[in-house]
């Protein structure tokens, strides 16, 4: 270690730093839809985002808690501020992170799987900045294209395929519990069609009954296990 | 109408306010890059290890960053290309963006598409997404420290699996795509199209089975592509095409939508 550098010094200026660069983001991203809104001349709609945030918010609330609580520990200070700015974490950061610790051999919880960390996720949320910048840069002289009214169909179902997507990927992990919620949430919306109007307020009783569903199957598991 | 809302989304303003939000992400991503670099070496680590790992995660992360780049072109059509770009760029996730952006416009009652978007309603939206994913940056801002305190020294890999919390995580998916699949198979069963000024809009219809069906086509067309993306990294060993499992299959169910109206 040089003369001079104190590791602890080192990791409190870096609580510090993160610290002052979340808020700053923050500002940033809740700012930027007040200042778009007087840019186009309509501010948000504060009530349906209050009720917005109640029926879709809480969910990914919940989902933001468990990714703190897991991931936090695995990426070290500077790594974790770095991560939950620049998002993308399961998908990218995560497994990014953990590649450049197995290659460099850090073991976590030391300062070296500190210092790897950071670098790695600092240089992946880089990476993504580029490559979406060239990619965007790119699309702009494809903007007529993208508007033709033929590939209308395609944006006004962006969320369905997404849905999709989700149902094909989560629903193969455990299909008997898919199937209870499913099921419930079809006759339901038979029967009351007037439901999808508010499909999102519906993912808190459909939710809850997975997870309610999860946890019996969970209990039961484990008392067999013993 | 419907152009003049997505040309005011891809309006000059928007790209300076998501140009300037993702130049200061990017800079405070060299300021930490710096800071790691200089303390390694302060540490005595060999910068051929570090060089490694910048080099290694540059390299990995160029292919998920290409199927991100896919997201923003699957949005673009509803809310314009510089707030999926800001948003894909730093700090969201595709799933994320979209399921909070459908219940957004849900609540102002339009659809997550060009035909229905208003300036009014795209502020909201992005209120909304804004808000829904702060929590991890407030909860490393105000808890991090102490949390990480526990963790010294610990070797994390020797912790015990088999808890509820990953099951509990697969279970709120399972639920909230139940939900929206569930409204696609009742609107398609109780609901019948009928002529308005506005178009055709879709009206209560117990059990006609005359609802739309484009959106079942596209979740199926997506699942089913969701499908061959796993059978390739889990049959074939794949592994890269994970990278482009949810953004590839979007765009298969999008296409299906297309290919269907032609």
């Amino acid at each position: 270690m040089k003369n001079g550098f104190s590791y602890d010094t080192y990791l409190n200026r870096t609580h510090w730093l993160g610290r002052i660069c979340s808020v700053l983001v923050l500002i940033m991203l809740v700012g930027a839809p007040f200042v778009i809104g007087g840019i186009l001349g309509a501010m948000p709609d504060l009530a349906a985002a209050g009720r917005g945030f109640l029926a879709v918010g809480l969910v990914w609330t919940v989902s933001s808690v468990v990714e703190y609580l897991v991931y936090t520990p695995m990426l070290g200070a500077g790594g974790s501020y770095l991560a939950f700015i620049t998002g993308n974490l399961i998908n990218m950061k995560i497994p990014c992170a953990m590649n450049a610790r197995e290659l460099t051999g850090a073991k976590t919880g030391t300062a070296e799987n500190e210092v790897i960390s950071t670098l790695s996720i600092a240089t992946s949320a880089l990476v993504t900045i580029l490559v979406l910048a060239a990619g965007v840069a790119l699309m702009i002289p494809l903007q007529p294209v993208l508007r033709s009214p033929v590939l209308r169909p395609a944006f006004d179902n962006v969320v369905p395929a997404l849905f999709g997507a989700m149902a094909c990927r989560y629903y193969r992990k455990d299909p008997r519990l898919a199937a209870v919620p499913l099921c419930v949430m079809v006759i339901l919306f038979v029967l009351v069609p007037s439901l999808t109007s508010s499909t999102s307020f519906m993912i808190i009783p459909s939710g809850a009954i997975a997870i309610a569903l999860s946890w019996i199957s969970w209990r039961r598991g484990k008392k067999e296990g013993n | 109408m419907e152009s003049d809302v997505l040309e005011q989304l891809n309006g000059s303003g928007l790209w300076l306010v998501c140009g300037i939000i993702v130049a200061a992400i990017a800079a405070i991503c060299l300021i930490f890059i710096v800071r790691a670099w200089r303390a390694g070496k302060a540490l005595g680590m060999d910068p051929v290890r570090m060089r490694r790992a910048v080099t290694s995660s540059a390299t990995f992360s160029v292919l998920p960053s290409v199927g991100i780049l896919l997201g923003v072109l699957a949005l673009s059509g509803s809310l314009g290309t510089p707030w999926p770009w800001l948003r894909l760029s730093v700090i969201g996730a595709l799933h994320y963006e979209t399921s909070v952006a459908e219940g957004a416009a849900e609540q102002l009652g339009v659809r997550l598409s060009a035909g229905e978007m208003t300036v009014q309603a795209f502020s909201t939206i992005a209120l909304l997404m804004s808000i829904c994913i702060m929590w991890g940056m407030i909860l490393t801002t105000i808890f991090n420290r102490r949390y990480l305190r526990r963790f010294e020294g610990r070797d994390l890999e020797k912790k015990t699996e088999g808890g509820f919390g990953d099951r509990a995580m697969v279970a709120m998916f399972i639920g909230m795509v139940s939900a929206y699949l569930g409204s696609y198979i009742g609107g398609f069963v109780s609901q019948r199209p009928e002529q308005t000024a506005e178009g055709i809009k879709y009206v209560t219809a117990r059990f006609s089975f005359q609802g739309s069906l484009t959106p079942l086509v596209a979740a199926a067309a997506a699942a089913a592509a969701m499908g061959v993306f796993i059978w390739l990294k889990e049959k074939k060993n794949w592994d890269w095409v994970e990278n482009f499992a949810i953004a590839g299959s979007m765009l298969a169910g999008m296409i299906a939508t297309v290919l269907v109206g032609l």
